[in-house]
């Protein structure tokens, strides 16, 4: 055997082939996962919680036999790659048996294996020839393709059908092996990330996890996000345009949506969230002096920018709150959405001295009324603002999500030729029984569903035996027909064919 | 009822009393169904609501629960007649169910599957299907017996929950979320099929009456230990607060839900729990000293335990029904409902169907035995939904996956639903080992296939409520 040159077969290592430590081993990894969903997980909780769900004596036993991150500790890990020696190994075991039967089809039985073959019946014949035929047509008619094997010793039928579920097994097991080598690539060399981006912002940086970032090879740049909704107000849909930048060019545009990602050099960048930074972007405002209501002017401010009126007189967006509230005097805001803008502005004219007189401006667009009186030598109109936003995203790189698909593909495949097929196999075979007579031997054998399978059989050796009478009748028609004196060749031909003779 | 059957009585007591009783059964039954839709004809008809999924779906209660009373009268009669009508009732049931499905399907724009609401219609309709399905295919009509009043239950338990249609958050708009969800629901229903064959099957086997009383004690005394969990000190019942205007759970704080006690129901929820672990242990006595007599002394207790656990559930219903309750937290009052306790109420509805399932057994054995499948049909039936189950759990977790991956960018991330799908997964596959490999035949295969679908049951109900995760909304 192939297998020991390299894996000697050894008492100490016999467990390691065994079926029954592979369900042990599966039952192992059920009851570990078990006490990962039970168990509260580092990855998954924040550390507040788990140190009030359980006291430090048992946190520290949890964590010391790695219960609070099992599906990354060593002994589960350990406990798949045992797994797989074991699939490996139980399978490279039976698997030569399941070759041979799929390499090299038995197509003659021999005298032992027709001694032995559990579904077998001996059906009198009256002549190799006539036997064969009758077998053949029965195994068409039921949609099987025979094949006539001669050989020195006479000729015999074999027909089966789905051979490959033979292997079915063996493809199941390798296709878990890829999903399992998949996942440990992903384990190893993937990564999954965080990014968060503004309006026009670009970064080549994602976050990990707590504050540990991975520099990417490109960066990434946000040209707009938004966020549709349904008429209840509950999120429809987001989106974000992005732009990949190499090398300082521009390589990929695309506009993402949850479920429609952008991906570039193996990398996935999937929206994943989208809300307001709670600043302002821009804020449109119609300037007019005091004195001269006339002397119109739109601009447009974002936070902190200043913009000089005219050679005297400059403004600055002081500061912008989204939904104002006063709370024990000071200014606040109550959320990130602009229910109740307030902007602060902060007007600087020039004066002859050596300071120049600020003065500030509040602005409240909800109620255009409530204008404080202010020294500014202008009246400000609010026009329109724009609310800054975010838009956030997922970054995740997993090579070995190929192998993962190609494994579940390979499943299905196998799983589908293991239940829903079976191999089947007919043979027909003209002997002489113990008392000398002509009979034609038919045996079969079914992977499985041997019950099932029976019937079926008895349904077939019933065609044999009406396809002989017919063709005993025919024949007895062409006596009759050739010498209508002769009736008593009935008794000679007719006798005998079809009848089943005990095994 | 006596006065029809005296004369027949005086013949035989044979196929002919079978089939008065089965000809009463289906009379009655059908009076009832007819009763309850004219009872809320005028109704639906004032609100012009004849054919919407509300009044649907309360016909194919009635017609559900009809069949379930058929289906059970045909198992303890063995009348043809009761089971031809038990067979009409759920294709009508089933009928007015997919109606019930597409009109949702067809105002929401997606199809049933978003929320656990969507799952359990689904999962009726499947079930359903799948049950007329075998009994056409493989002529097992007891089947019914044990599918039908589970529909008849989700049906139940579905009227109690949230059925708003509720749009879908960008993360659930995906075809391959549509194609996990029903795969799992296709799932699900093949095993809970497998349980229902293997447990006909251990009937078959002959498998001790007594120690069918055991497990049902076992199960019964773990739900009502669960129940029991909700004792105040005071002797009540703590229950969730009920917002009836907006059908929904009231909060205390952020994620804890406000308490109201039930006065008095803590103590009756004791006492069935005590009722159950009475015959459990008068079981274990009998087995320990090997005495016949405290054997019929547990099915006595057991009886009684039956008709407190009825009772309980009448009171259960009543009190949270009305009324305004105290709440600990915040001494003030607030009103709860069914709605409120589902696992509660689910808890002691299946209670109860699993003990009348015991009496029915324990009543007419011989009966059932004659009715059902020979216990190798039932094997092989057995093996046969599970070979059909674990294809379909397999694409079920592949399909979800790929739909993680498409939406997180990430195909496997062990949250809790994720794991125990896993953990399922894993049961059936040694299952399927231990039966095509150590050629696992009988009583040792049907225990794995009951433990399989346990697991089922805690994949989908267990872990949605007690181990959050992601699939917060399923």
């Amino acid at each position: 055997m192939p297998l020991a040159s390299f894996f000697p077969r050894s008492r100490s290592t016999r467990w390691l082939f065994s079926v029954r430590t592979g369900i042990v081993l599966l039952i192992s990894a059920g009851l570990a996962s078990t006490a990962g969903t039970l168990v509260l997980q580092r990855p998954q909780t924040d550390p507040q919680k788990i140190a009030s769900a359980y006291s430090p004596e048992v946190l520290a036993w949890l964590d010391l036999l790695g219960l609070t991150d099992v599906f990354h500790s060593w002994w589960f890990a350990a406990l798949l790659v045992l797994l797989s020696l074991n699939l490996v190994l139980a399978s490279l075991e039976r698997f030569p048996v399941a070759w041979s039967f799929f390499r090299q089809p038995y197509r003659r039985p021999e005298k032992h294996f027709r001694a032995s073959l559990p579904l077998q019946q001996e059906i009198a014949i009256p002549g190799v020839d006539a036997g064969l035929h009758a077998a053949q047509s029965a195994l068409r008619q039921m949609g099987f393709r025979p094949r006539r094997i001669e050989r020195e010793d006479g000729a015999s039928l074999f027909a089966e059908r789905n051979r490959f579920s033979r292997l079915a097994a063996y493809v199941v097991h390798a296709s878990l092996l890829l999903i399992f080598g998949g996942a440990v690539v992903d384990a190893i060399w993937g990564y999954r990330g965080f990014l968060a981006l503004t309006e026009n912002e670009q970064t080549s940086r994602i976050e990990l996890r707590e504050s540990e970032y991975k520099a990417l090879p490109f960066a990434i740049r946000c040209d707009g996000a938004g966020q549709e909704n349904y008429p209840d107000g509950t999120p429809r849909r987001w989106w974000s345009n992005l732009t990949v930048i190499e090398n300082g060019r521009e390589v990929q545009r695309k506009e993402i949506a949850v479920n429609e990602p952008l991906v570039y050099s193996g990398l996935r960048f999937f929206q994943s969230g989208y809300g307001q930074t709670g600043e302002v972007s821009a804020i449109e405002l119609r300037v007019a002096l005091k004195s001269d209501p006339t002397h119109v002017r739109d601009i447009v401010l974002s936070q902190n920018e200043t913009l000089s009126l005219d050679g005297k007189n400059s403004v600055t967006l002081a500061a912008f709150y989204p939904d104002f509230v006063l709370i024990n005097g000071e200014p606040k805001t109550r959320s990130h959405e602009p229910n109740n803008p307030a902007i602060q502005l902060e007007v600087q004219s020039a004066t002859a001295g050596d300071h120049p007189v600020a003065s500030k401006v509040w602005l409240f667009p909800n109620y255009p009324v409530l204008a404080h009186p202010d020294g500014s030598p202008f009246t400000f109109e609010f026009r329109d603002l724009r609310m800054g936003y975010f838009t956030a995203l997922q970054v995740s790189y997993e090579p070995g999500q190929w192998a993962v698909w190609a494994g579940i593909i390979l499943m299905g495949i196998g799983l589908a030729a293991a239940f829903y097929f079976k191999h089947v196999r007919v043979w027909a075979v003209p002997v002489k029984d113990t008392q000398g007579r002509m009979v034609l031997w038919v045996g079969a054998s079914a992977s499985k569903d041997r019950n099932e399978f029976k019937d079926r059989f008895e349904r077939f050796v019933r065609k044999i035996e009406d396809n002989l009478n017919a063709q005993a009748e025919a024949r007895m028609a062409w006596f009759r027909e050739a010498s209508p004196t002769k009736p008593a060749t009935e008794g000679l031909i007719g006798a005998e064919v079809g009848q089943r003779v005990r095994a | 009822m006596a006065r029809v059957m005296a004369p027949s009585r005086l013949v035989s007591r044979g196929a002919e009393t079978q089939s008065a009783n089965g000809r009463w059964l289906v009379f009655a039954v059908g009076l009832a169904i007819a009763f309850f839709l004219f009872a809320a004809l005028p109704s639906a008809a004032k609100n012009a609501a004849l054919f919407t999924e509300e009044s649907l779906l309360y016909a194919a209660l009635l017609f559900f629960a009809g069949a379930s009373v058929l289906y059970i009268g045909f198992g303890v009669s063995g009348a043809e007649l009761d089971a031809r009508f038990a067979t009409a009732a759920t294709s009508v049931a089933f009928v007015l169910t997919s109606l019930a499905a597409a009109h949702r399907w067809q105002t929401s724009g997606h199809p049933p599957f978003s929320s656990i609401y969507e799952m359990l219609l689904s999962f009726v309709w499947t079930l359903a299907a799948l049950t007329l399905f075998v009994e056409w295919r493989y002529r097992v009509r007891v089947l019914g017996t044990i599918a039908l009043p589970l529909a008849t239950l989700s049906v139940l338990l579905m009227q109690l929950m949230p059925s708003s249609v509720r749009p879908l958050v960008p993360a659930l708009q995906s075809t391959w979320l549509h194609i996990h969800v029903s795969l799992a629901m296709l799932a699900y229903a093949a095993c809970a099929l497998s349980f229902g064959l293997a447990m006909m099957y251990l009937i078959q086997d002959r498998l001790r009456t007594e120690t069918f009383l055991a497990a049902t004690c076992g199960l019964l005394a773990a739900i009502d230990a669960g129940i029991a969990t909700r004792f105040d000190p005071s002797g009540g019942l703590r229950v969730v607060a009920w917002d009836s205007v907006n059908r929904q759970e009231i909060f205390f704080a952020e994620k804890t839900r406000l308490l109201v006690v039930i006065p008095s129901l803590g103590w009756l929820m004791f006492l069935v729990l005590a009722s159950a672990l009475v015959p459990l242990s008068l079981y274990v006595w009998a087995v320990w000293n090997k005495e016949e007599n405290a054997l019929a002394w547990a099915n006595r207790t057991f009886f009684v335990s039956t008709l407190l656990q009825a009772a309980a559930l009448g009171i259960f219903l009543m009190r949270a029904g009305e009324g305004s309750y105290l709440s600990p937290q915040t001494e003030g009052l607030f009103s709860t409902s069914l709605a409120a306790s589902p696992f509660i109420l689910t808890g002691l509805v299946s209670g109860l169907f699993a003990s009348i399932l015991y009496l029915l057994l324990q009543w007419r054995r011989p009966n059932l035995e004659r009715m059902l499948p020979s216990a190798e049909t039932l094997d092989r039936l057995t093996y046969k939904t599970i070979s059909i189950a674990f294809p379909l759990l397999t694409l079920m977790i592949a399909a979800g996956a790929y739909w993680a991956n498409r939406t997180w960018g990430s195909y496997w991330s062990w949250d809790p639903k994720e794991t125990w799908a896993l953990i399922t997964w894993i049961v059936y596959a040694g299952y399927l080992h231990m039966r095509i490999t150590r050629g696992w035949r009988g009583r040792r295969a049907a225990y794995f296939a009951i433990l399989g679908f346990a697991i089922v049951l805690f994949t989908f109900f267990g872990v949605t409520y007690l181990l959050p995760g992601l699939h917060a909304y399923a």
